[in-house]
């Protein structure tokens, strides 16, 4: 085998933990385009997520649950926004994220509670983690199969914000708040919608995510969470596609070095990138400048 | 009337010196004691060594009716058992006086608030070590006044950048590693060495510190990173410094845990058998001198800066202020804080494991200063023992299962206690905005009499 056969799961693993981060982030991206906020609590909603299916598919089959844990994860994406964010609008920006702070802080509580703090098994879904070998290297159909999702889903999402009525709010309310109010725009529905969304895509990103884990702990998300965050500033924070492609590059950085036998440096890069980029380039790849106003 | 409140003030010093010193020798004679009233089958010898009290007294008054406690004998138990009250009342009783006299002396407001806050500090030692030789080493109360005081100054330093500057960071964690892990590694003694580093050889670092230069090591470290570190970030703007020094605790997290380092930071062991304190007394003095620091800082011409870039930072550049400079000063003197806390923390603890330091404790030191209210030094004091003495102590009841009659009382099991508390904290964040002491500080000023000071007089 050759340097790219002995290095081609690490090449596989990365596209695919990409994928991952990659619908994490796009719940970042948009929710930090339209409120300015980090949202710090979307790492938990997607262990949530996880938690859901593990509860969940213990009572009913797959086809049902699937669908249930969508919902509730997008129920709880939404009233953690009706909650926790919407009392604080006009509040300055600070106390919001630290609400998001309170509202991790208490959701990793609560998981703890009704856990008891042991780490779950994450059922395994049919088909998707079998395993099969390409190219010398095995692995589960999941790793192939999440990046195809992950671009079909951003294409789709894309499609959304740039070819339908709410998608156009979403744009004009990301671009000036005020003005979009003034103008009829129903914020607080657009704001909601965006938290819809954010947590669907985390929803399916979890069920990828732990399928290759396979095991589901009360933090385990704390970590993706601030990857996929990463991702998004890398990509130019509010840009889907710069959001997209960050994650892709983290995931596939990442296990490169990993496969060079840094793993203990393999999360430290990424913050180390972060750090590097707002740097030489505080926009990210395909974000816009914006100039302060006095 | 001045000369005659003078004398009265100095006869109270004299007074106060006398039953410290009294009470102070209390605890010489026991041995003697403990032999002439027949105890000493009773009293194991290395108690007496170390002079247990606890033990000592438990073991006296389990065996009271078969000794003979006579006469001059009774009296000296008597003082044995009670000493620690008279030594706190003489002490506070001396420096009580000591302020009557300065403040009868001096008619300078500045030099009156001062001597009366040293009273007032005096008082809360006096109380303290009262309180610590009651109740003895494992209760419950000392342990959160010790874990709650050392949270109090990394509040407090915290408050410094994010209260009193504007500057959110979130690197607070990654400074406390590098303090608790620079004071460890420097004062492991040697003999230990060997043991702790058994997977490097004894490690690299082969010399000694005392425990004071050590601390103030500490957070010279952490300065040091905090200043390269600074450099970059401190040029970021909101939430991207919030990210980016969130960021770099992380990597700080896994540089200390990376083999290669192992010889100096033990890789991903523990370091331990470093020197702990055994009193109470100790983080609070080391705690109570770097708050008054922190509290000079914030009211020098300095702190006003700060303010100033923290309420707005345009025109503060505009009125002159080195915006970047300013920046730089005060995440590097929080930083210094965090620094000394993480090596009070170590001390706490006794054994430092560089996991620990999750970007988790940075946010709950966040809540803590949310909930005594950003810029409040005394709000966030308040909140720290309030914050620990909650999560430690008194929600402990939540955690257990209970029953009344044959009915289980719903929910209550293990991690209750957590969820109740991130739910009230919620409802802080969400409807007390403020917090405790919003942005106000409890002041000497209605007990000297003086007029209330206003900040920001001009408006």
């Amino acid at each position: 085998m050759g340097f790219f056969g002995r290095n081609l799961p690490y090449l596989l693993a990365g596209i695919s933990v990409g994928g991952q981060y990659a619908l994490i982030a796009v719940g970042y991206t948009m929710v930090y385009g339209i409120l300015r906020l980090i949202n710090f609590a979307h790492g938990d909603i997607f262990t949530a997520a996880g938690f859901f299916m593990v509860y969940i598919a213990a009572t009913m089959p797959l086809t049902l649950a699937i669908p249930l844990v969508i919902v509730l994860t997008v129920l709880l994406g939404f009233t953690v926004e009706r909650v926790a964010y919407k009392p604080l609008r006009s509040a300055p920006r600070m106390s919001i994220m630290i609400s998001a702070i309170g509202v991790s802080y208490l959701l990793q509580n609560l998981m703890w509670y009704v856990t008891g703090g042991l780490a779950k098994q994450y059922p395994s879904i049919p088909w998707i983690s079998n395993s099969i070998t390409i190219g010398g290297a095995t692995t589960k159909v999941v790793t192939i199969i999440t990046p195809i999702l992950t671009v079909a889903l951003v294409i789709g999402l894309v499609q959304l914000i740039n070819h339908t009525k709410i998608g156009m709010a979403m744009r004009a309310v990301s671009k000036d708040f005020e003005t979009s109010k003034l103008m009829g725009i129903r914020i607080n529905s657009v704001i909601s919608m965006t938290f819809i969304i954010g947590s669907f895509l985390a929803a399916v990103g979890s069920m990828l995510y732990f399928t290759n884990y396979s095991t589901v702990t009360p933090t385990v998300g704390a970590m993706p969470g601030l990857k996929a965050f990463v991702a998004a500033v890398f990509g130019g924070i509010g840009s889907i596609p710069g959001a997209v492609i960050g994650a892709f590059v983290i995931g596939i950085c990442e296990n490169i070095i990993k496969a060079l036998g840094l793993t203990t440096f393999s999360d430290a890069f990424t913050f180390a990138l972060l750090i590097v980029i707002l740097l030489f380039r505080p926009t990210g790849l395909f974000g816009e400048k914006t100039s302060e106003k006095v | 009337m001045k000369a005659v409140k003078i004398v009265l003030a100095l006869l109270l010093v004299a007074a106060g010196c006398v039953m410290f010193a009294a009470c102070k020798g209390a605890d010489n004679g026991i041995a003697g004691l403990v032999e002439r009233i027949g105890a000493s089958g009773f009293v194991k010898e290395s108690h007496l060594a170390e002079n247990n009290r606890a033990k000592i007294l438990k073991n006296i008054d389990k065996h009271l009716d078969e000794l003979t406690v006579e006469g001059s004998d009774a009296t000296e138990l008597f003082l044995y058992r009670n000493a620690h009250y008279g030594v706190a009342l003489g002490a506070f009783l001396a420096a009580l006086g000591a302020a009557i006299a300065v403040c009868a002396l001096c008619a300078r407001e500045k030099v009156r608030r001062a001597a009366l806050g040293l009273a007032l500090v005096a008082a809360l030692f006096a109380g303290l070590y009262a309180l610590e030789t009651a109740l003895g080493d494992g209760s419950m109360l000392i342990t959160v006044l010790k874990k709650g005081v050392i949270y109090a100054l990394i509040a407090v330093s915290m408050n410094l950048l994010n209260g009193f500057t504007g500057l959110f960071s979130l690197g607070q964690a990654g400074f406390m590693l590098i303090g608790a892990y620079t004071y460890a590694i420097f004062t492991i003694p040697q003999e230990a060495r060997a043991q702790v580093y058994q997977y490097f050889d004894g490690g690299l670092v082969q010399f000694t510190l005392p425990v004071l230069p050590a601390i103030v090591l500490a957070g010279v470290a952490a300065v040091v990173f905090a200043f390269l570190i600074g450099l970059p970030v401190l040029r970021l703007k909101g939430d991207y410094l919030a990210i980016a020094t969130l960021g770099f605790a992380e990597i700080i997290r896994a540089l200390f845990q990376y083999d290669k380092l192992g010889p100096v930071t033990n890789g991903s062991n523990l370091l331990r058998k470093f020197p702990t304190f055994d009193t109470v007394l100790f983080p609070f003095a080391v705690v109570a001198v770097c708050i008054a620091i922190i509290l000079l800082l914030i009211h020098s011409s300095y702190g006003r800066a700060f303010k100033a870039i923290r309420d707005d930072e345009v025109a503060a550049e505009a009125m002159g202020i080195n915006l970047f400079l300013h920046k730089q000063l005060s995440f590097v003197i929080s930083s210094f804080f965090a620094g000394v806390g993480g090596a009070l923390l170590a001390m706490y603890q006794t054994t430092v494991q560089a996991n620990a330091f999750k970007s988790s404790m940075t946010y709950e030191i966040l809540l803590i200063v949310v909930i005594g209210g950003m810029g409040s030094v005394t709000g966030s004091v308040i909140a720290s023992f309030l914050f620990i003495a909650c999560s430690e102590w008194l929600l402990r009841f939540l955690d257990v299962e209970q029953f009344i009659g044959s009915v289980q009382v719903p929910l209550l099991r293990s991690g209750f206690r957590m969820v109740v508390f991130s739910i009230v904290i919620m409802i802080v964040v969400l409807f007390f905005r403020k917090g405790i002491m919003g942005d106000k500080e409890l002041s000497l000023s209605w007990l000297t009499g003086g007029k209330k000071r206003k900040e920001g007089a001009v408006k």
